[in-house]
C-alpha cells in the first residue's frame, strides 16, 4: 500500500513540475516583467525613468479609472446573473427530450462564433435604427432614441450583447454538467414524486454545483475583463460612460503613451479579480461540502 | 402512463420556447447573410433597405474576400494553430487537471491549483510587451510560439473545468485498477482519460473557439512575418476611415463554417454521458 | 548629453539581446539588399503592393518589402520593444511621430537630397511636431489630408446656395438650408474621433497653431484659447441630426452619400467610403469659416503619411533609393488619386476633384496643422469633446481640458521646461 502511495505521489509530482514550469515561464515571468513597468513612466518603447510609486498614487486619484471600475463591476454583476439564469434554462431545455436537438444546439451556439466586427455592426444597427423604429410604432417613448447614445443607458446595450454572446458557452458547460447526473437519480426522485422545479432544486442543481461555480467564476472574470464588445459597440462612449478597465488599459497603455501608468492599473486590477474569484471559489466549495 | 403524458406536454412548451428564443439568433444571421451578398452601393440606413434581399445573388463577394485574405493559406495556418492547440490542451490540461483535482486536500497541490487558476485573471495587456520580447529572444516569434502561449493562456480555465468534472468521477474506479497492479500513469490513460470524453469535447470547443477568433496573440507574436491567420487577414477589411462590410461579412461567414462543423462533431461527444454507464 | 547616453544604452541592449529576429538591412542569400517598409494606412495596401512590385521589377540590387498591416501602431511598438526595426516606417505626423523622435528611433534624414523638393509648409509642420526643438529632420512628408466641409454639389447648384466665407454667412446658409427642409449637416459622433473633425477645422482659425506648446510653457491656458471655439462648436449642433451620438462614422458617410444632408464636416479621407455607397455623388469641399474675417481663413491640413528611416537601418543609401522611387512625381500622383489626398511635394500635381474648393489654399500654402496632432491619444480629447457636446457645459469642459492636459502631459511639460531653462527663451 505505501509502495503504491509513493508511486502515486511521484507520478503526480512528475506531471506537475514540467507543466508548472511552462506556466511560470510564459505567464508568471512576463507578468513580473510587465509589473516592473508600473514603476516607470514608460510609453512602451524608447527610454523611461523610474518614478517609484507615483503611478499607484495617481491611480487612486484618477477619476477616469474610478469610473471605469464602477462601470465594469456593475456590468459584470448584472451580466453574470442574466447569463447564468438564461443559460441554465437553455441547457435544461436543450438537454430535455425534444425534437431537432442537434439543430437547436448548433443554432444557439452561433452567437459565439460571429466575429466582433459582425456583432458590432449588427447590434449598432439594431440599437440605432431598429429599436427606435419599433418603439415609435408601439408608442414606447423611452426607447425612441438609441440607447447607445445615452450615457445612462449605453451600458444596457453592452450588457445585452455580452449576454447574447456568452450564453452559448455557459450553456455548453451546463450541458456537460447535466450529463454527469445519472439517470437513476431522476428515477429515484420520480418515485418520491419530485417533478419540475422541485426536482431541479433538490436533485439536479446540487449535482451540477461544480459547474455552476465554474460558470460563475468564468462569467465574473470574462465580464470584468470585457473588451471586445466595448470595442465593437461603443468604444468607451458616449461621454466615456462605457470605458471598461481592460479597454482603458489597452487603449491608453498600448495604443496611447501611458504604458507605465496602465501597467500599474493592470497590476491592481489583477489583484482585485484574484481576490474576488478566490472568494467566489471558497464560497462555492463550502457550499459543495454542505450538500 | 400518467408521467409520460406530462413529459410530452412540457416538451412541447420547451420546443415553443426554444423556437421563440431562436429569433434572437436568426435575425442577426439573416442580416449577416444578406449583407455578405450585397454590393457597397446597396447599403443604406433605412430599415427596409437593410433588410431587403440583395439585388443579385452573386458569389462575387465571397470570391473577392477569399482573394484578399489569401483564404486557403490563412485557413491552413488557422487550422494548424487551432488543431495543435486543442490537441495539446486536451493532453496536457486534462493530465494537470487530474493531478490537481485528485490532490485538493494536499496544501502544495491546492496552492498550485490556485496559482495556475489565478493566471486566468492576468490582463493580457500587461503581458503583451514582455511576451513579445521574450518570445523573440527565445526564437519563438512564429506559429509555434503562438501555440505554446495558447497552451499556457487556456491552462487555467481548462484545469478548472477538468478538476471540476473529476469531482463527479468516483475514486473507486481508479482503486479497482490499482488493485490489479496498474500504475497511476497507466490507470489515468486507460480509465480516467476516456471517461472524461465529454469534458474533452467541451474543452476542445471552448479552446478551439477562443483560438480561432483570436487576433491579438498572433498579431503581436507573429508581427513582421508574412504568415496570416484568418482573423489577421480579416483585419484588411476595416480601417478607421472606411470598412468594406460586404466583403468582411462574406469573409466572416466563410471562416465560421469550419468551427461550426467542429462544434457539431464535438457536441455529440459532450452528450455521451460515459460516467453514467461506468458508475453502474 | 542625455540623448547620447540613451543611444549607447540602446546599443548595449541591442548587442546583448539574443534576438534572432533582428532584421535590419541585412543582405539576402542572393546578395540583394533587403529594405522593409511598414506603413500604417491599411486602406492604401493595394497602392503599396503595386509600388513594391514596380520597385522590385526595376531594381536588381535591392529587394523591397512593404507591409500595410491593420493596427500598425501596435505592431510597430511591439517590434520596437523586441529591437526588431523595419528600415522605413510610414506614419502620420501626429503625437506618435513626436514620441518616436523623442525615443531616438528615427534617423536624421536632413542629408537626403529629396528633402529639397518638399513643400516648406509641411517641413515646418514636421518641425513643430518635435516635443523639443532638434537639429535634424526625421520625416519625409509624403501626402497630406485636408479637413473642412464636404458638400453635395448637385444640391447646392439646384438651390443656388453660395459657399460661405465667414462664420455669419455659414450660419445664414445653414438656416437657409433648414428652411428648405433639408438637414444642413450630418454628424457621426458615436465614433468619438469624428468629433475632432469640426473642432480641428475651426481651431486652425480661432486658436494659435502652437496653443499646446504655449500651454506646455505655462504661457496660456486652454480655457483662454478654446473658449470661442467651444461656443461656436455648440452653435453647429442644432443643424445636425436630432441625436448625432446615435450615428457612427459609417452611418454618417452613408447618410451623406444618400443625400440626407447637404454638408458633412469631415476630412478628405472620407471620400472613398462615401463614394463606395454612391459612386455618382457629386461632391466638393470648402474651408470651414470660423470667424468674421474672410482673410483669416486657413486650411486645416496635416501630414497624413510620411516616411521615416529608422536609426537601426544599416544601409541608408538603399533606403534613400526607395524614398526616391516613392517620391517620383507619377508614383506620388497615383497615391493622391487613390487616396484623395494632397501631395507634400512641390511641383504640379492633379488634385482630386473633391478638393477643388480648397485648391487655392493648397496652392498658396495657406495651411495649418491639426490641433489634435499635438494631443496625446491617452487623454482622449475626442471623448472629452463628445462629453462636452452631450452635456453642453462649456466651462466644465474647458476646465477639465486644462486639468487633464496637465495630468497627461506631466513628463513632457517637465521636459519642455527643462529645455527652456537650459536654452533660454531664445525663440
Amino acid at each position: 500500500m505505501t509502495k503504491h502511495e509513493n508511486e502515486r505521489k511521484r507520478t503526480f509530482l512528475l506531471i506537475t513540475i514540467p507543466i508548472l514550469a511552462l506556466f511560470i515561464c510564459f505567464n508568471t515571468i512576463p507578468l513580473i516583467r510587465g509589473a516592473m513597468y508600473s514603476f516607470t513612466n514608460s510609453r512602451g518603447f524608447g527610454s523611461h525613468d523610474w518614478v517609484g510609486l507615483r503611478n499607484y498614487i495617481d491611480l487612486f486619484s484618477d477619476a477616469r479609472v474610478g469610473k471605469s471600475y464602477l462601470f465594469t463591476i456593475k456590468l459584470a454583476i448584472v451580466t453574470t446573473i442574466v447569463v447564468n439564469v438564461l443559460s441554465l434554462i437553455l441547457a435544461l431545455g436543450l438537454n430535455s427530450k425534444i425534437r431537432a436537438k442537434g439543430f437547436f444546439r448548433g443554432a444557439y451556439f452561433l452567437p459565439n462564433i460571429l466575429g466582433a466586427l459582425v456583432v458590432g455592426y449588427i447590434f449598432n444597427y439594431f440599437f440605432t435604427y431598429i429599436v427606435p423604429a419599433l418603439a415609435d410604432m408601439t408608442g414606447m417613448q423611452g426607447l425612441s432614441s438609441s440607447i447607445l447614445s445615452s450615457p445612462n443607458k449605453a451600458w444596457i446595450g453592452v450588457m445585452i450583447v455580452c449576454a447574447w454572446q456568452a450564453i452559448a458557452m455557459n450553456t455548453i458547460i451546463y450541458i456537460s454538467g447535466l450529463q454527469t447526473v445519472p439517470e437513476d437519480v431522476y428515477e429515484a426522485g420520480g418515485l418520491d414524486g419530485a417533478t419540475g422545479w422541485k426536482q431541479f432544486k433538490h436533485l439536479t442543481f446540487p449535482l451540477i454545483i461544480p459547474f455552476f461555480s465554474i460558470n460563475m467564476v468564468l462569467c465574473v472574470k470574462n465580464f470584468l475583463m470585457v473588451f471586445d464588445q466595448i470595442i465593437a459597440l461603443t468604444k468607451g462612449g458616449p461621454a466615456q460612460s462605457t470605458e471598461s478597465i481592460s479597454y482603458l488599459i489597452y487603449n491608453n497603455g498600448m495604443s496611447g503613451g501611458q504604458f507605465g501608468f496602465q501597467s500599474a492599473n493592470a497590476v491592481v486590477f489583477f489583484i482585485v479579480i484574484v481576490v474576488i474569484s478566490v472568494a467566489q471559489m471558497k464560497f462555492s466549495s463550502s457550499k459543495e461540502e454542505q450538500l | 402512463m400518467k408521467q409520460t403524458s406530462t413529459v410530452g406536454k412540457s416538451n412541447k412548451t420547451v420546443l415553443v420556447l426554444l423556437i421563440l428564443g431562436l429569433s434572437t439568433i436568426i435575425f442577426p444571421l439573416y442580416m449577416t447573410v444578406v449583407i455578405a451578398f450585397k454590393q457597397p452601393s446597396e447599403m443604406t440606413n433605412s430599415i427596409s433597405g437593410i433588410l431587403s434581399l440583395p439585388k443579385v445573388w452573386s458569389l462575387q463577394n465571397f470570391r473577392e474576400a477569399m482573394e484578399v485574405t489569401d483564404f486557403w493559406n490563412s485557413l491552413k495556418n488557422s487550422l494548424l494553430i487551432s488543431g495543435l492547440t486543442v490537441g495539446l490542451s486536451i493532453l496536457i490540461h486534462s493530465l494537470m487537471g487530474y493531478t490537481l483535482g485528485r490532490n485538493k486536500s494536499n496544501k502544495f497541490y491546492n496552492f498550485v491549483y490556485l496559482f495556475i487558476v489565478s493566471g486566468m485573471f492576468v490582463p493580457f495587456a500587461i503581458l503583451m510587451m514582455p511576451l513579445a520580447k521574450q518570445t523573440a529572444e527565445m526564437g519563438l516569434a512564429n506559429w509555434f510560439g503562438v501555440i505554446l502561449l495558447y497552451v499556457v493562456f487556456y491552462m487555467p480555465m481548462n484545469i478548472m473545468l477538468y478538476s471540476g468534472y473529476l469531482t463527479n468521477i468516483p475514486l473507486a474506479l481508479e482503486e479497482a485498477a490499482r488493485v490489479d497492479g496498474a500504475s497511476t500513469w497507466l490507470t489515468y490513460w486507460k480509465i480516467i482519460f476516456p471517461i472524461m470524453k465529454p469534458m474533452h469535447a467541451t474543452v476542445a470547443v471552448i479552446t478551439a473557439l477562443a483560438v480561432w477568433n483570436d487576433v491579438m496573440t498572433p498579431l503581436i507574436i507573429m508581427a513582421g512575418s508574412s504568415e496570416n491567420t484568418l482573423p489577421l487577414a480579416q483585419l484588411n477589411f476595416q480601417s478607421q476611415f472606411g470598412t468594406n462590410y460586404n466583403l468582411a461579412f462574406a469573409s466572416y461567414l466563410l471562416s465560421l463554417i469550419p468551427i461550426l462543423v467542429f462544434y457539431l462533431i464535438c457536441q455529440k461527444q459532450i452528450l455521451n454521458g460515459v460516467v453514467n454507464g461506468a458508475v453502474k | 548629453m542625455k540623448r547620447k547616453g540613451l543611444r549607447s544604452l540602446a546599443l548595449a541592449v541591442g548587442l546583448t539581446s539574443l534576438a534572432p529576429a533582428v532584421w535590419g538591412c541585412a543582405s539576402t542569400s542572393d546578395g540583394k539588399i533587403e529594405v522593409e517598409i511598414v506603413q500604417y494606412k491599411p486602406e492604401a495596401a493595394n497602392y503599396f503592393k503595386t509600388v513594391e512590385d514596380a520597385f522590385n521589377a526595376s531594381h536588381d540590387d535591392i529587394h523591397l518589402t512593404i507591409s500595410s498591416p491593420n493596427d500598425a501602431m501596435a505592431i510597430l511598438k511591439t517590434r520596437f520593444i523586441r529591437e526588431d526595426y523595419p528600415d522605413i516606417i510610414g506614419i502620420g505626423g501626429d503625437i506618435n511621430y513626436s514620441y518616436f523622435v523623442d525615443a531616438d528611433i528615427l534617423a536624421d534624414i536632413s542629408g537626403y537630397e529629396g528633402m529639397q523638393n518638399v513643400n516648406e509648409g509641411y517641413l515646418e509642420i514636421a518641425e513643430a511636431l518635435e516635443l523639443v526643438p532638434t537639429e535634424g529632420t526625421y520625416i519625409l512628408p509624403y501626402a497630406a489630408n485636408a479637413a473642412g466641409i464636404l458638400y453635395n454639389r448637385e444640391m447646392f447648384e439646384e438651390h443656388g446656395w453660395q459657399i460661405p466665407e465667414t462664420w455669419d454667412e455659414m450660419l445664414a446658409l445653414c438656416d437657409e438650408i433648414s428652411a428648405e427642409g433639408i438637414l444642413p449637416f450630418y454628424f457621426g459622433f458615436k465614433d468619438t474621433w469624428t468629433c475632432l473633425a469640426p473642432w480641428n477645422a475651426m481651431a486652425v482659425e480661432l486658436a494659435p497653431a502652437d496653443t499646446t506648446k504655449q500651454v506646455n510653457k505655462g504661457q496660456t491656458t486652454f480655457t483662454k484659447e478654446y473658449g470661442e471655439l467651444a461656443e461656436k462648436y455648440m452653435a453647429l449642433l442644432p443643424y445636425g441630426p436630432d441625436d448625432p451620438f446615435a450615428y457612427n462614422y459609417n452611418d454618417a458617410c452613408t447618410a451623406f452619400a444618400r443625400g440626407e444632408s447637404a454638408m458633412y464636416p469631415i476630412g478628405s479621407y472620407a471620400a472613398p467610403q462615401i463614394l463606395s455607397v454612391n459612386p455618382d455623388l457629386k461632391m466638393d469641399s470648402f474651408v470651414m469659416p470660423a470667424s468674421d474675417e474672410k482673410e483669416s481663413r486657413t486650411l486645416n491640413s496635416g501630414i497624413d503619411l510620411g516616411f521615416c528611416v529608422t536609426e537601426a537601418c544599416e544601409n541608408k543609401e538603399a533606403a534613400y533609393e526607395v524614398l526616391n522611387f516613392l517620391y517620383q512625381d507619377d508614383t506620388l500622383q497615383k497615391y493622391i488619386d487613390a487616396q484623395t489626398s494632397v501631395p507634400c511635394k512641390k511641383g504640379s500635381f492633379t488634385l482630386p476633384a473633391i478638393l477643388d474648393g480648397m485648391s487655392e489654399f493648397i496652392a498658396s500654402g495657406n495651411m495649418t496643422d491639426y490641433q489634435d496632432h499635438y494631443y496625446p491619444s491617452e487623454m482622449s480629447v475626442d471623448a472629452l469633446l463628445q462629453t462636452f457636446l452631450i452635456e453642453q457645459d462649456k466651462d466644465a469642459f474647458l476646465k477639465n481640458f486644462d486639468t487633464s492636459w496637465q495630468r497627461y502631459n506631466r513628463d513632457i511639460i517637465r521636459m519642455v521646461q527643462d529645455y527652456e531653462a537650459a536654452h533660454g527663451s531664445a525663440e
